[in-house]
Formats: structure tokens, sequence, C-alpha cells
């Protein structure tokens, strides 16, 4: 029994070790955010003289931060709002409704999970200047719609599923009907999945690239954190010390985040995952 | 009287069917069913994106593709091997982390958040932040521990940069595999575990014929994210080597990315989009039906 218990303790030392070593990458970007570029350049791994402040401030000014972060938020709430809420409406009648019709429209829904977006790439670029959604931030957010419905279509139908028809019909003899009987007796059902929709999807298009430097790419003003900081680096390749930072600075957002709601985005990317 | 109020019913039935549904399939017919059309065209054009009217080849650009180029070739065989490699190291390093934590350890909850952090990153972030360790901290890393490993050129040589892709990769994702193996994990019942251990069984037998077979909704599931994902991989390429050294290391869709918008042969490149189309189908049916299979024997 002692020896069991010695075993699991030289275990857990082990696994915090590997996993200080697995985020050692991370901390040296941030460890270089606060260096000059003399001091990247003698020694990556000593840390700052001083704690100084001066590449946030340049980067943040050089690259527009809060615009940046302003495009990422627009970009994020518009996708994410449009995906659960033609997904949500569809997937419900389509779950609802036995029919030939029903069932096709169902597999057109979710059959774009098979095409690799490299395979439309281009087209899509076209379609979207030819409908003026290219170059704008709101266009892109529209984009996602439609990208991001057929997960949504797919994991929305499998839940409503389990919903008892009783319900529905429950509603209907109170005299809700259509989007009424949707809203206010379905979709509040429909919460732990949208949950499950909202952690994928936000997780998907804030840190989403080619997309993004498909359709956003033209002006200084429209373009996101992940492709900013892309450019950036482009323009910027030997200066590590202002590449590393605009690197925190595009995922600090992603990070503050998944420490508050940890457990409801690893809850939620399993829910999805094993949907999916 | 009866049958008219059904059959108007009927037809506000059809009614709300459709205005339930239409916004769905509007938003997937412009985001990729047109988008797929316009390819097809295009793929039988020779086209620069700049003038007006492409100009049609039939399928001179497929036969081009698969006989005649090296670039193509090589990108598919880079994607192969990357896939497969990829899917293996994913899959056993993440069930063994599932493993160890899954044993309740006083410090589980934050172990399971450390592996996952770099997974709610951004891949293109990931691969610039491992190319200035690459370059820069791997110098620093090698002249204080003195080890020859980090002195080796790990984005400018063939074989390393394709290790270093992968490693970046498996780096990147691991920790969404090991959620979802954890999960399957905490869905083998205890008592099954504990008849085992009554029977005798070691860990080693108890893990391959007891902990494995129930994994296996876990694994299919992570084996097929796996293999969608590495069959497109392109951001961390475009940040981590750049397709470099000496173009070794682009994959399809990267290969498809620089045809089209870096030596605008738009024609020519979705072509190649069409041809990976057609792969992911096959590979996806050809999965699916053995996973299917599967199932119905368990």
């Amino acid at each position: 029994m002692q020896r069991r218990r010695m075993g699991r303790i030289l275990l857990e030392a082990g696994m915090i070790v590997l996993s200080l070593l697995f985020l050692y990458p991370l901390f040296l970007a941030i460890n270089n955010s606060f260096k000059s570029f003399a001091e990247v350049m003698t020694d990556v791994i000593a840390l700052p003289k001083q704690l100084s402040l001066d590449n946030y401030v340049y980067v943040w000014k050089f690259i527009n931060y809060p615009r940046l972060f302003l495009n990422n938020t627009i970009i994020t709430i518009v996708g994410l709002a449009g995906i659960v809420l033609v997904s949500s409406i569809a997937a419900y009648k389509l779950a609802r409704t036995k029919s030939k019709w029903s069932s096709a429209i169902y597999m057109l829904c979710i059959m774009p999970m098979l095409i690799p977006f490299q395979s439309i790439m281009l087209t899509v670029l076209r379609l979207a200047k030819d409908l003026h959604l290219a170059d704008s931030t709101w266009g892109l957010g529209l984009l996602y719609w439609g990208f991001g419905a057929p997960l949504a279509v797919f994991i929305y139908h499998g839940f409503v599923k389990g919903i008892p028809n009783e319900i529905d019909e429950s509603a209907k003899i109170d005299g809700a009907s259509g989007f009424r009987l949707f809203f206010s007796v379905i979709f509040p059902l429909l919460k732990s999945v949208t949950a499950t929709i909202v952690i994928i999807d936000v997780m998907w298009i804030w840190n989403d690239f080619l997309l993004p430097l498909l359709m956003v790419n033209g002006s200084p003003s429209t373009k996101t954190l992940t492709l900013a900081a892309y450019t950036f680096v482009g323009q910027y390749t030997s200066d590590w010390q202002y590449a590393m930072t605009a690197m925190v600075m595009a995922v600090l957002p992603s990070i503050v985040v998944f420490i508050f709601l940890q457990k409801y985005i690893v809850k939620g990317v399993v829910a999805g995952a094993v949907k999916g | 009287m009866l049958k008219k109020r059904g059959s108007q019913g009927d037809k506000g039935s059809k009614l709300e069917f459709g205005l339930f549904t239409l916004p769905v399939i509007l938003c997937i017919t412009i985001a990729f069913y047109i988008p797929f059309l316009m390819t097809i065209r295009y793929s039988l054009t020779k086209w620069n994106g700049i003038s007006k009217h492409p100009k049609f080849v039939g399928l001179d650009n497929f036969k081009q593709i698969l006989l005649g180029d090296a670039n193509f070739a090589h990108a598919a065989w880079f994607t192969v091997k990357y896939a497969i490699l990829y899917i293996v190291l994913v899959n056993v390093l993440a069930i063994l982390l599932a493993l160890v934590l899954d044993m309740k350890l006083k410090s589980s909850a934050w172990l399971r958040a450390a592996f996952f952090i770099p997974y709610i990153l951004s891949l293109v972030i990931v691969g610039f932040i491992w190319k200035f360790i690459f370059m820069q901290g791997f110098e620093s890393l090698g002249n204080s521990t003195g080890w020859g490993i980090f002195q080796l050129s790990w984005l400018g040589q063939e074989g390393l940069a394709f290790i270093s892709i992968l490693a970046v990769s498996i780096w990147q994702s691991i920790g969404f595999y090991m959620v979802i193996y954890i999960a399957g994990l905490q869905s083998v019942p205890e008592d099954l575990k504990e008849a085992a251990i009554v029977d005798g069984a070691g860990p080693i037998r108890r893990f391959f014929s007891i902990t494995l077979p129930l994994l296996a909704p876990s694994i299919t599931i992570s084996v097929f994210m796996a293999l969608t994902n590495s069959i497109k991989v392109f951001d961390v390429i475009l940040s981590l080597t750049g397709g470099g050294p000496g173009g070794t290391t682009y994959s399809i869709a990267y290969d498809i990315y620089r045809d089209t918008f870096q030596n605008n042969l738009y024609g020519y490149g979705t072509a190649k989009a069409l041809l990976l189309f057609v792969a992911v189908l096959i590979i996806t049916i050809i999965q699916l039906s053995i996973f299917k299979r599967r199932e119905v024997e368990a």
C-alpha cells in the first residue's frame, strides 16, 4: 500500500513537470514580449531585465488593437447569432416533419460537412465579392451562417429527436403554434445544446484564419486579430519582440475566457465532438 | 367540413415548413452549393482570374495534375504521410494522457486544463510561436543545456521540418483528443474493472481486454476528427515553415492555395481543389462504412 502511494506521488509529480514543459513555449512567448530586441537576441530563456510594457504600447497602436478586437467581436457575435437562430429553427422543423422533402433537405444541410473549405475557397471569395459581402466585418459574420450551419443543424437535429412530441402538442392545445411555439417552448429546451454550439463556434470563428484572410484582408480596419498578427509578423520578420507581443495580444482574450469558462468549454467541446 | 380544415392546416404547415427551413437552405446554398458548382465549372477552364471569359479546356487540367504535376504528387505524398503519422501519434499519446489523468490525481483538473490550453489558440499563431522557438529559443536552450538536439536545424532540413510540423500540430491539438478519451473512460463501468481485478487481470491485461474495447466509440470519433483535420492541414505550415525548406513541406491544401492565389492559376487550382474533395469523399465513405460494420458487430 505504501509503495502504491509512493508511485502515485511520483506519477503526479511527473505529470506536473510534463505539463509545465508542455506549456513552456507559451511562457517563452510571454517572456520575450517584455524584452527589448537586444535582450531577445542574446538570450531567449532569460527573464526580462525590467518589466516594460513598451512592446505592448507599440503593437497596440500599430495594429489598432481596439479596432481589431471590435472586429473580432462583431464577426463572432453576428456569425454565432445567425448560426444558432437559422440552424435551430430548421433542425427543429426537419426533425419533427416526417416526409421525403424533410429528409432530403436534412441531407442537403449536412452534406457540406464533407466539402473541404479549400475546395471552394476561390469561388466563395468570388461569390462573396458579387454579393458585396467581402471586405466587410458584417459580411464576413454573415458568411459564417452558412459555414456553421451544417454542423449546427446536425447537432440540433439529433437533440430535438430526444424531446418528446407531446410537448409540442400540449403547447398547440394551449394555442401556441409556429414561431411562438418554437421560441417560447422549444428553444428554451435546447439550452444545453445551444451552449455546446456557441462554445465550438466561438472558438472556431474567433481563431479562424483562412476565411478572414480571403475576405477581409483588404484594409487594416477590417482585419481580425489573428489576421493582423499574421501580417504584422510578415512585416517584422526579425523583430521577434514585437512579433511575440502581437501573438500574446492575439491569444490573450481566448486564454482569459478559457480560464473563466474552462469547465463549460471542455464539456461543450466533448458534447459537440461526440455528436459530430 | 373536417376535410377542408385538414387541407387548410396542411397548407399552413407547408408554409411553416418553408419559413422554418428556407433561411438555412439559403445560407448553405450561398456558402457551399453555389461555390461548389462554380468550382466544377472553373476546373474545366484555363483562367488567370483577370480575363472576363475563362477558356474552356475540358479535362485538360485534371490530366495535367494526375500525369505531370510533380508539386501535386509531392504535396499529396506529404499529406498522406502527415495524416497517417498524425492520426496514430495524436491518438496513442492522447489515450496515454487520458489514462493517467483519469486516475483521480489531486492536480487532475489543473493538468487537464494545461494540456487543453494550446487547443484554444489559433493554429497560425501557434505556428509563429513555435517558429520563434525553433529559430531563436533552441539556440539559447542549446547553449544552456549543451544538448545537441537543440543545435539541429529543425525548420531548415526536409525531414526535420516535417517532424516539426507534425510535433507542433500534435502539441496544439492533443488536449482535444485527450478530453474525448477522458469522457470515454468515464463511461467505462467501475464494476467491470473491479471484476477484472478480482479475476486476477493485471493492469496491462485490463487495459487491452476491457478499457480499450469499451473506448471504441471514442476512438472512432477521434480518428475521424484527426483524419478530416489532417487532410486539410494548412495554417500551421503557412506560419511555421511557409512550405520550406525548398518547397518540401507543401500539403495539398497549401499547394491549392499557392496555385490559385499566388500563381494565379485559377482554373488549374480549382481542379486540384475538386480532386481534394473527391479524395475526402472517398476516404469518408470508406471510413464510415468500416465503422458502421464494426458497430453492428459490437
